[in-house]
């Protein structure tokens, strides 16, 4: 199955990919506070977060992971539309969103726009 | 309104109060935004001929239809006003993310007026708009400031008992523009900067910003832009895109080395500001040592991106070693020609140490090398001495530049007098001959005596010597779009016009200059601008809107008391010819152009837009 790759070591923090995706999903109209893709950015760390499922308590300990040479808070590159970040829910409502790859057959638009091709679209065992 | 929000937001900081008033469509679509909007409020709304350091001068921060849409590098904020550094038109432009954030707030201009009785910063978060004490950040490099502002963020997010990182993101989000000590001091080489390393720093803006107490403007906006036609948007932004992408320039070496691939091209062509423009060469090893390759194999990081532009251009850097340890963002191409070659100095560490005190303290690196290497050629002419400087000031030496760079920001030691600039340094010990600049705005790196397009620009640009202005490198050093021979002067005048009116349009519409670099067209700006704001753009409207807002800053100009006599360049560039090189017995032949340049603009003899030219263009004469 097709699935988007985000290398965050390409990433320049463009954030072309926010403004797209929120273009997409409603006519005319731009708002990266309402993408479904954000990067996330930190001193020399540009790295494109995907929004991925809901959840309604944020987890119960914070965790650290480790990528490559860089310790990461765990929150920083969390997918999920959580209680505890602003992102990946509509600012005024709150509903939130998540990503849905532009449609079927997967046709992200980040991916298209991505001049860097931190974004790809690549192929995953199901 | 399609592209612009609507809003323009009027701050009186004498009275500490603000109104919101309504963009005027006529005047949005005539003026294009950015630069061309901001002098359009300044002519209106000041006298040309005030104190710019006192409370009727205004600060105009102005973006455009398409900043914020996700046009392709379309992120630029212009900030304009009567300059206190050459008392002519003053602007410059940050790149970063602040222009895209005012707009999501809800704002196409910020107006400010007057003057804070204590120091003051401006938030703007989506309709709460407030003018907070900023006594705590009075004296703060900017890094410190925007540091302190987030945390300032995160805590007001922590005490309304939101989850834990809420506030992280959102101080994170939040965009911050703001001056350091060298603005707060009224050093007239102030910048203002934002993101810590994109900066608005040519003739003084930060020093107005610093003279009305305002330390800072902080923005988070939640809001939407609107566009007309979103398919055709698309379409037009991904076509230019393609483009970039695909030039080797644009698409391949930009993006990898940024603007330090200059050197080498610069020194082939002999027109490098070296040793304060004494000389348009450099010898080959010390090239090499600041050129990109090698610039990326010792301080480089990694690129940056401003908004909405894939090259990544940006420089994210540290120095290791320890006497010149730091890190920030750059140095650019400018900055290294003239904290470095311009002051006879290869080394790139002391140069990158520099260019970081330029950004922590808030200064434009270009007039900072500038006025060094000008002190450092006074010092070796006898002119001044160690008495004066504090030690002895000679080219090439690299501890030298720091100190001054630091110095300059706090208006310390040597540093008070460099702080106002080469002229009135040049004027102070009496010798007016050695400073290199135009309309008291300190020259770029550009020898002109070797590339006389490039003198024409800079003796006729409406801020002074700004090279950006009218961009003549991209043709007679770089060949893009045509390649021109810089040591003629036939047929330059009409070039020098076509860039000057082409990049007032991109400087107003908010597309960064080295799109120029790809063959990007007036046709590709305008299907940019109709798809956006569906107002009725064509390549016509649009190229006069960019004459007018050219003959828009003339006005101010002349009103403000600037001549014939102004359009010149120094006395090197015109009188002694160059000593070696490819441009070797050349000087600036500025007379054998000027005539044609007025001719072509529709002026007359004296510079003056005649009055057939201002009523084609539907500008009032003075």
């Amino acid at each position: 199955m097709l699935r988007i790759k985000a290398d965050y070591t390409k990433c320049t923090g463009c954030r072309q990919c926010e403004v797209i995706c929120s273009l997409q999903h409603k006519e005319n109209t731009i708002n990266p506070k309402t993408s479904r893709i954000r990067v996330f950015m930190r001193e020399d760390l540009f790295f494109p977060v995907i929004a991925g499922p809901y959840t309604d308590a944020e987890c119960n300990a914070r965790a650290f992971v480790t990528i490559g040479d860089r310790e990461y808070d765990e929150c920083w590159i969390c997918r999920a539309s959580c209680p505890v970040k602003p992102w990946f829910k509509e600012p005024d409502t709150e509903i939130p969103l998540k990503c849905d790859f532009c449609g079927e057959p997967p046709d992200p638009q980040c991916v298209k726009w991505c001049f860097q091709e931190a974004l790809t679209l690549v192929e995953v065992p199901d | 309104m399609n592209g612009w929000v609507g809003n323009i937001l009027r701050v009186n900081l004498t009275q500490g109060n603000y109104t919101v008033e309504e963009l005027d469509p006529d005047i949005a679509k005539d003026y294009l935004g950015g630069g061309g909007l901001g002098v359009k409020f300044l002519y209106d709304e000041i006298d040309p001929t005030i104190d710019p350091l006192g409370p009727d001068n205004k600060l105009i921060f102005s973006v455009s239809s398409l900043v914020g849409t996700g046009s392709p590098t379309t992120c630029h904020c212009a900030v304009v006003s009567k300059s206190p550094l050459t008392g002519a038109i003053g602007r410059s432009i940050m790149g970063g993310y602040f222009g895209a954030e005012l707009k999501y707030a809800g704002y196409d201009a910020i107006i400010v007026e007057g003057k804070s009785p204590e120091p003051v910063s401006l938030w703007i978060m989506d309709d709460d708009i407030q003018l907070k004490p900023a006594q705590h950040l009075w004296g703060k490099t900017i890094p410190e400031t925007e540091d302190m502002i987030r945390a300032e963020i995160e805590d007001e997010w922590r005490a309304r008992g939101t989850q834990r990182t809420h506030g992280e993101w959102i101080a994170r989000e939040t965009q911050i523009a703001s001056v350091g000590p060298a603005g707060e001091r009224l050093v007239r080489l102030a910048a203002i900067l934002t993101d810590k390393g994109r900066a608005a720093a040519r003739t003084g803006m930060g020093t107005v910003m610093g003279s009305k107490n305002l330390k800072a403007v902080v923005t988070r906006g939640t809001k939407p832009v609107m566009v007309a036609d979103g398919e055709a948007f698309k379409q037009a932004a991904l076509a230019i895109q393609e483009i970039l992408k695909g030039n080797d320039l644009t698409g391949n070496r930009h993006p990898k080395y940024g603007t330090p691939i200059a050197p080498p091209l610069w020194n082939t062509w002999g027109v490098l500001p070296a040793r304060h423009f004494q000389a348009g060469i450099f010898p080959t090893e010390a090239v090499d040592k600041i050129k990109g390759r090698s610039y990326r194999a010792s301080i480089l990081l990694r690129g940056k991106s401003c908004f909405s532009c894939g090259m990544g251009c940006g420089r994210l850097t540290r120095v290791a070693e320890e006497e010149f340890a730091g890190s920030g963002e750059g140095p650019e191409w400018e900055s290294v020609a003239l904290l470095g070659i311009c002051c006879g100095v290869d080394n790139l560490a002391a140069i990158a140490k520099a260019n970081y005190n330029c950004n922590e303290l808030g200064i434009d690196t270009i007039s900072a090398g500038n006025v060094i290497a000008c002190a450092m050629e006074l010092f070796e002419k006898g002119i001044i001495t160690e008495k004066d400087v504090g030690f002895e000031l000679r080219f090439g030496d690299p501890q030298a530049v720091v100190r001054l760079t630091r110095e300059i920001g706090w208006r310390e030691g040597f540093g008070d007098i460099l702080a106002e600039g080469a002229y009135r340094m040049t004027e102070k010990y009496g010798h007016p001959e050695f400073f290199m600049g135009v309309k008291k705005l300190e020259l770029p790196a550009f020898n002109v005596r070797a590339m006389k397009g490039m003198g024409l620009n800079l003796a006729t640009a409406n801020e002074g010597a700004n090279h950006m202005r009218g961009p003549m490198q991209n043709l007679e050093l770089i060949g893009a779009p045509v390649k021109l021979d810089p040591l003629q002067t036939e047929g330059k005048a009409e070039w020098v016009k076509k860039l000057q009116d082409s990049m007032a349009i991109s400087d107003s519409i908010g597309l960064c200059g080295f799109l120029d670099w790809a063959p990007i067209t007036d046709e590709h700006k305008a299907a940019l601008l109709e798809a956006v704001t569906g107002e009725g753009y064509t390549v016509d409207n649009m190229l006069l809107a960019g004459e007018r807002i050219w003959n828009l800053e003339r006005l101010f100009n002349l009103r403000a008391g600037f001549t014939k006599k102004d359009d010149t360049l120094p006395k090197r560039m015109l009188e002694e010819p160059m000593p070696e090189g490819p441009g070797k017995g050349h000087v600036c032949e500025l007379d054998q152009m000027l005539p044609e340049y007025y001719q072509l603009r529709g002026w007359d003899e004296n510079g003056v837009p005649t009055l057939d030219k201002l009523t084609e263009l539907g500008l009032e004469p003075i």
